[in-house]
């Protein structure tokens, strides 16, 4: 029997018990619902803030003022909306209603409106008129087409931005940068922890001697990290899942670092999982009792909260010197690489460097968890300390 | 065959294992015993690869023992070890499988042992709301689900029914016909003179005692005889060196040297009284074991017990 069945036959039933329990379900269920549900706020808010109004054209309207309102209206981010009428008294009454914010009176040349209007619609319809009344005086005057473009329509000025605004995409990246390091916290944190009960299980039930005639200490690390990874690779991937549907429906526009951040961050949540995953089996290869577990467990998880404090401390600054660092050192990537990419601060060199680095880390460390647990999961009695261990492999 | 050949063990400043030897053989059964803390279990798990030795070998078939050969062993711990919260029947199946058997053989293995340990009616339960007996069924299925070589049983009778203790012994015999070689360990030493022939008794990691039970027993230097007579009578017997050890009613009690003739001590009972029960027997295996390792503090056989045994082997 080749080791890798071995270790698929451990991961299936890894797998399989924690799948049967309803908790993970309700938990995924609740993760998912509570990320869309603040994409159809997010939408919600967006929308009360796009103003829309409502404009009749009265009179003799000069040829080209609807084109123009709506490009106009388009330009200063607002929608609108146009009907006509014969005479302006026609539509008074629904100016005095508020069903109109406005009515152009094209044979008086006066804009009505029951109170002043919005400083963004005014400015809208007046450049509009202008253009407008512009063209036709133009063309009363005998000039020709040609003519009264250049006239009316000159040349408009080429942008040349020496600093382009980048807030907008930056402040969305920084989002949803934050919230996939969030949610890596919290599934590690979850997760590594159901590899860590495991493995004390296993000790304190005494099932590990069993085991063991049958398959190798490695095999059975290696078969509990990845089980217990799978489960949550599939809650992890339901809240991008839920993430990208999240911001389809919220209508904010998305630079394309974030598309390329949340898969990535897939990478770094598999990567990450695994490196402290294997940390947490280890500690649980320590004790035999699960009220020793979280002791065993503390150095590991002072870590890894260190690591989410530093990505809150430093994720303001994605692009500073020493974030450039710290985003580097295995223990911290997971983190703070899914910020840096999704705001788009970090470069090609940087990710490989980082990704090289965490791969490479975290294959060393599963080669000495190897080595270490064939001898700590045996261990009876008093709980291990961390020196301890490493000891007992070497002697 | 397995051969396990002056194997040392020390943990800190404790011995645990001190040149202990044993042999098995397919088809052959052999007790391993000893009080609590005598090497039994130190053994068991030096053989199924759980502690590393510090001296001495283990052999399965002339060459040491690999994770692969050791997938043929079937193993159960003392202290039982099972999944609380798997199901009876998951559980089994996942064994069998880890021990290389395929998916429906497995299945069929599984269904196999469940129906003849009595269990399968509780297959779909998990294991921690099964009784302790019922706990250790199924911790036996998992031992035997693969048809291993070798059987390794640690203390598989502790806290079992008299009924139990048949079935379990019914189905070791089955074990043996189809050739196994099984190793099991009882700190109950009576237990199993009627289980197994051959027998090694351990003590603080040494072996005290070893081979045919009757044979350890027959080398004692002095048998128990015990006399019931058809009425209450006073009898002082006359052969060499006897010593009464009891007199209730009709019954009478004596220890006497191992080169007594029984006809001879019958001859002069007879000659007292009627007599209506004999029985002339060596001291059981924990007399033996315990004068062999001399406690200083060892209680006199409980005489009733051994009385009313006698009366009836």
């Amino acid at each position: 029997m080749t080791g890798v069945r071995t270790i698929l036959l451990v991961m299936s039933r890894e797998v399989r018990q924690r799948l049967r329990s309803k908790g993970f379900f309700v938990f995924t269920a609740l993760l998912c619902a509570g990320i869309i549900t603040a994409g159809v706020l997010n939408r919600t808010l967006h929308s009360d803030s796009k103003p829309v109004y409502a404009v009749a054209l009265a009179g003799d309207v000069p040829d080209g003022l609807a084109d123009n309102l709506s490009t106009a209206a388009k330009a200063l981010g607002i929608t609108v909306r146009l009907s006509a009428a014969a005479r302006a008294d026609d539509v008074a009454a629904a100016v005095r209603s508020g069903q109109l914010d406005a009515v152009i009176d094209a044979d008086h040349t006066r804009l009505i409106s029951n109170r002043p209007p919005p400083a963004t619609l005014a400015a809208v319809i007046d450049a509009a008129w202008r253009v407008a009344a512009a063209r036709r005086a133009a063309a009363a005057a005998g000039l020709d087409p040609v003519q009264i473009a250049g006239v009316v329509a000159p040349p408009a000025l080429t942008p040349a931005v020496l600093q382009l605004p980048a807030k907008k995409s930056d402040d969305v990246g920084r989002l949803v940068g934050t919230a996939a390091g969030v949610l890596l916290f919290v599934s590690i944190n979850a997760f590594g922890g159901m590899v860590l009960t495991g493995v004390v299980e296993e000790k304190s039930t005494g099932v590990v001697e069993v085991l063991l005639s049958h398959v190798r200490a490695h095999q059975l690390l290696a078969g509990k990290v990845f089980g217990i990874g799978v489960v949550a690779m599939t809650q992890f991937c339901a809240a991008v899942a839920a993430g990208v549907i999240a911001l389809r429906i919220s209508g904010t526009t998305v630079p394309t670092a974030v598309w390329f951040g949340l898969p990535s961050a897939l990478f770094w949540f598999v990567v990450g999982f695994v490196l402290y995953s294997t940390l947490f089996a280890l500690a649980g290869s320590f004790v035999s009792r699960q009220e020793d577990a979280q002791g065993a467990a503390a150095p590991i998880s002072m870590v890894f909260t260190a690591a989410y404090i530093t990505m809150f401390a430093l994720g303001a600054n994605p692009s500073s010197t020493t974030t450039r660092v710290v985003s580097l050192l295995p223990p911290f990537a997971p983190l703070l690489m899914p910020l840096r990419i999704a705001t788009g601060s970090a470069s090609a060199t940087e990710i490989i460097v980082a990704a090289s680095l965490l791969l490479l880390a975290t294959f060393a460390m599963l080669r000495l968890a190897g080595a270490v647990y064939a001898r700590t999961l045996l261990h009876r009695g008093s709980r291990l300390k961390w020196g301890d261990a490493l000891r007992m492999t070497s002697s | 065959m397995l051969e396990v050949s002056n194997i040392a063990k020390r943990f800190g400043d404790i011995v645990a294992l001190d040149g202990v030897s044993l042999t098995v053989r397919p088809g052959e059964l052999l007790g391993f015993l000893g009080p609590n803390g005598a090497g039994k279990s130190t053994t068991m798990r030096a053989i199924m690869g759980l502690i590393a030795i510090d001296a001495g070998s283990v052999t399965w078939k002339g060459a040491p023992i690999t994770a692969e050969s050791r997938r043929r062993f079937g193993y159960m711990p003392a202290e039982r070890g099972m999944y609380p919260k798997m199901k009876v029947r998951d559980q089994i199946v996942y064994f069998a499988r880890l021990a290389g058997l395929g998916k429906s053989d497995a299945a069929q293995s599984a269904e196999r042992w469940m129906q003849r340990l009595d269990i399968a009616a509780r297959a779909d339960d998990e294991v921690q709301a099964l009784s302790s007996g019922n706990q250790q069924r199924v911790q036996l299925a998992i031992a035997l689900v693969h048809d291993p070589e070798l059987l390794i049983l640690d203390e598989p009778f502790s806290g079992l029914d008299p009924v139990a203790v048949e079935n379990m012994k019914t189905i070791l015999d089955e074990e043996l016909q189809r050739g196994t070689a099984v190793l099991f360990s009882s700190h109950q030493l009576d237990l199993v003179t009627d289980i197994s022939r051959d027998v090694v008794i351990v003590d603080h990691g040494r072996i005290v005692l070893e081979g045919d039970v009757r044979d350890i027993r027959d080398r004692a230097p002095f048998r128990y005889a015990s006399i019931g007579f058809a009425e209450p009578c006073s009898w002082s017997p006359t052969v060499a060196d006897a010593e009464v050890l009891d007199t209730a009613g009709r019954f009478v009690r004596l220890k006497v040297p191992a080169a007594t003739a029984p006809a001879a001590l019958l001859d002069d009972a007879g000659s007292a009284g009627r007599v209506v029960e004999f029985s002339f027997m060596p001291p059981d295996l924990s007399e033996v074991f315990l004068s062999a390792v001399s406690h200083p503090a060892v209680p006199a056989p409980a005489d009733g017990h051994l009385h009313a045994a006698e009366l009836h082997a």
